[in-house]
């Protein structure tokens, strides 16, 4: 079992956040300027998630098996939601298949800068919204009633 | 029997003497080849004279290896090494390079060549198959890397085909210490100084033109193995990385974890990192692939620079580590003075590496007020001032002015200029690091310490293994996943020498474009090319023997425990970025691996183990 107990509590988390990086016009332009169609497919807890780039906004679309995506990527919600605190040794998960990526990969690489910002936004964006059991960047102290 | 050319070429440039010798075939299966061979016979060579010699003084013998696989139409085979004393450290040293020689002297009939002595004129060999002649230099000494390449081909060519040439430009001439020998303008043996060991021999250059073929032992197997292999690279996103973009796909990577060092190893962020990254390569310099023989992956990049200060013509373009030691390092943020950098070293043949991180360390000298711009030759050394950094660059190539001092290397420069420079350092046993930080990644310190060469990424497979490029399921160490920290670096830094030995020094795989294979993968191919039935056990055994016999070389130069440390630049706390409140534990990786190895309190391995191991000899020059 992952850090996720649920596919709707992984989903509240991992959508919202890609939600708010669509959002933040410094990371969203160069994504859109990619026009990139990503399908996320994450296991333990199972959730699909396409982030569409196609258009003029970014969109985050769950459940989504139907579109043409131009890249597949494949991990566990433990290596993603750990990979967003900018923890993962992202050449060894791709050597181990610990993710698996297949589409054109280089322009894949090619986003890496643009997405840098987003691994300060993670931790902060899971405390601000109520996922601070998350935040594995400080001790957990649960919310008093 | 495959593999194999067949016969090593022994040149005395003192006397003019040249001779061929064939290959021992008991001697091959026991060594495998390149530095399995080169340092062997490097020993042989200097056993019994008194080994205080000077590096740059005729006593000091060069041996040019290759691999039973260079010269196979494979990816990441075409590699070959040199050793000999190093010009910069004063230890053993060697390096490990590409490109197209190493094969064309193959087909020339030679697995190496081993030169000694010291010519009365500057001079080249010319290898044509059976002729060797050592002929004179005076049309080319003087000149710079590309142009004698372009004039040696051009003058030796037999119809429209041309040879390869392998050449030292000014810097080797002058013995800058960090000089390299370069083939093709761009592939260069540039650790350590052996362009500066040529220098000394007034050997300008080696042409080689070769029509024979190397035989395989068995080709039907090895045709097995290629279609397995086709899949495994097809898949392969490293692979891919490396194809679209080269090493300074790092460059996007290496940052996230505090990989790259910045303003001479004070920092792992940057604003302006993405400035010398891969996507603005592209848009600024890039100007074509470029590969070694027989390799796919194509890992090599052109560069040119149309206009502006930093004009350049097309030609080999920055690798990640030169990217990161004139960019970062400086906290250059202009990607066109880099490329122009880069040109200058290979014209006048000087390590990157060494170069970069020495004008970073001159910069921060300059910065904190050790020099002024009277030491400097009216240059500004200070942080991003790219045209400082490349006018600095080729200073050092010339040795003109403030760029003698710094052509010594950082550590020989630091004594020089006193105060608190040798703070700055980043140097072990002399040899500046690479663009890795052992602080992100804590069996790098131990690999860098303990190298025998210095500071090194390569110098075994240390880089590869815990940075996560490759993975070998056949060795516990190289496929465990380790818990943060110096925990079982020890264990993995031996692993990973004994098969790096094996994989990259005697087989002479490149640790890039090899990395995707696994062990039974990669003994097959060296088993199906030579007709040997090498095991896993017995390729490590081979690499443990050429592991203590590189680490005695060093010993017997004269390194010792204490040489053995991380500059405490490398040992500094980062107060922020990925690596925050990280250093490695070296106390306790030391003491566990040196107890793994067999060492004495001085650092030196214990006779016994020299003896189990099948250096006797060694043993007895290092245990009086």
């Amino acid at each position: 079992m992952g850090m996720f107990k649920t596919t709707e509590e992984f989903e509240k988390v991992i959508v919202g956040f890609f939600q708010l990086v669509g959002n933040t016009p410094i990371i969203a332009d160069k994504l859109l300027e990619s026009k990139m169609v990503i399908r996320f497919t994450y296991t333990d807890p199972d959730l699909v998630v396409v982030v569409d780039c196609a258009g003029e906004k970014t969109e985050v679309r769950p459940h989504d098996t139907e579109t043409k995506a131009v890249v597949e990527m494949t991990m566990s919600s433990d290596i993603a939601h750990r990979f967003w605190f900018g923890m993962v040794n992202l050449t060894k998960a791709l050597t181990r298949k610990e993710m698996v990526a297949k589409g054109p990969i280089p322009k894949v690489l090619k986003l890496l800068p643009a997405i840098k910002p987003s691994y300060a936004m993670y931790p902060q964006y899971l405390d601000a919204n109520g996922f601070g059991q998350y935040n594995i960047t400080k001790a957990y102290t649960p919310p008093t009633a | 029997m495959g593999g194999y050319a067949g016969q090593i070429l022994y040149v005395n440039l003192t006397s003019g003497a040249i001779e061929k010798k064939p290959l021992d075939m008991d001697f091959a299966r026991k060594h495998i080849g390149g530095l399995g061979f080169g340092a062997t016979i490097y020993l042989d060579l200097i056993k019994n004279h008194p080994v205080d010699f000077d590096p740059l003084s005729e006593l000091n013998p060069f041996v040019l290896m290759t691999g039973p696989l260079t010269g196979m139409k494979m990816n990441g085979v075409a590699r070959w090494t040199v050793c000999s004393k190093s010009p910069l450290t004063g230890f053993y040293g060697d390096s490990n390079v590409g490109g197209f020689f190493g094969a064309q002297l193959k087909f020339a009939g030679y697995d190496g060549i081993v030169i000694t002595g010291k010519a009365a004129v500057p001079s080249y060999l010319y290898i044509n198959d059976d002729i060797v002649e050592i002929r004179t230099a005076e049309p080319y000494w003087g000149k710079d890397v590309y142009t004698v390449t372009d004039a040696l081909k051009e003058d030796l060519k037999e119809g429209q085909k041309s040879g390869q040439a392998l050449v030292i430009g000014p810097a080797g001439e002058r013995m800058v210490k960090f000089a390299s020998i370069i083939n093709n303008k761009g592939h260069a043996a540039g650790r350590t100084g052996m362009g500066a060991v040529w220098g000394s021999k007034q050997l300008k250059a080696i042409y080689v033109n070769g029509t024979g073929k190397i035989k395989i032992a068995k080709p039907e197997a090895l045709d097995e193995l290629r279609a397995e292999l086709k899949e495994l690279y097809a898949d392969s996103i490293g692979i891919m990385a490396l194809h679209s973009a080269g090493t300074a796909t790092h460059m996007d990577v290496g940052i996230i974890g505090g990989d790259i060092p910045i303003k001479n190893w004070q920092q792992t962020e940057w604003d302006d990192i993405d400035d010398i990254g891969p996507t603005v390569i592209e848009e600024k310099i890039f100007a074509g692939h470029k590969t070694c023989f027989g390799c796919g992956v194509a890992c090599k990049k052109s560069a040119e620079v149309k206009e502006g200060p930093f004009q350049m013509e097309k030609g080999p373009g920055p690798e990640y580590e030169t990217i990161a030691t004139f960019g970062s390092m400086c906290l250059n943020s202009n990607i066109e003075s880099i490329a122009k950098a880069n040109e200058i070293c290979n014209r006048y043949g000087m390590d990157t590496i060494t170069c970069g991180s020495t004008i970073a360390f001159a910069i921060e000298c300059f910065e904190n007020g050790l020099i002024t711009e009277k030491d400097t030759d009216g240059l500004r050394l200070t942080w991003g001032n790219s045209d400082a950094i490349v006018k600095m660059t080729e200073k050092i190539g010339k040795q003109e002015g403030f760029g003698a001092i710094l052509s010594l290397g950082s550590a020989k420069a630091a004594d020089h200029i006193g105060g608190i420079a040798r703070d700055f350092l980043t140097t072990v046993k002399g040899l500046e690091a690479p663009m890795h930080d052992p602080r992100s990644a804590h069996g790098y310190g131990l690999a860098y310490a303990v190298s025998p060469r210095g500071a090194c990424h390569e110098a075994s497979l240390t880089f590869e293994a815990e940075g996560g490029l490759i993975f070998i399921p056949e060795i516990p160490e190289l496929s465990a996943d380790l818990p943060e920290g110096s925990e079982d670096r020890a264990q993995l830094n031996v692993a990973c020498q004994d098969y790096g030995m094996f994989f990259s020094n005697c087989a002479i795989f490149c640790n890039l474009g090899g990395s995707p294979l696994n062990a039974t993968q990669a003994i097959d191919m060296v088993n199906h090319v030579t007709g040997f039935d090498y095991t896993l056990d017995e390729i490590l055994k081979i690499g443990r023997r050429l592991w203590y016999l590189k680490r005695g070389l060093t010993n017997l130069f004269g390194a010792r425990a204490k040489d053995d440390r991380l500059p405490n630049r490398l040992m500094t706390v980062l107060e922020a970025g990925p690596t925050e409140g990280s250093v490695p534990d070296m106390d306790r990786m030391l003491a566990e691996f040196y107890e793994l190895r067999g060492f004495n309190a001085e650092g030196v391995p214990e006779k016994q183990i020299l003896e189990s191991v099948g250096l006797p000899e060694l043993a007895g020059l290092l245990h009086l």
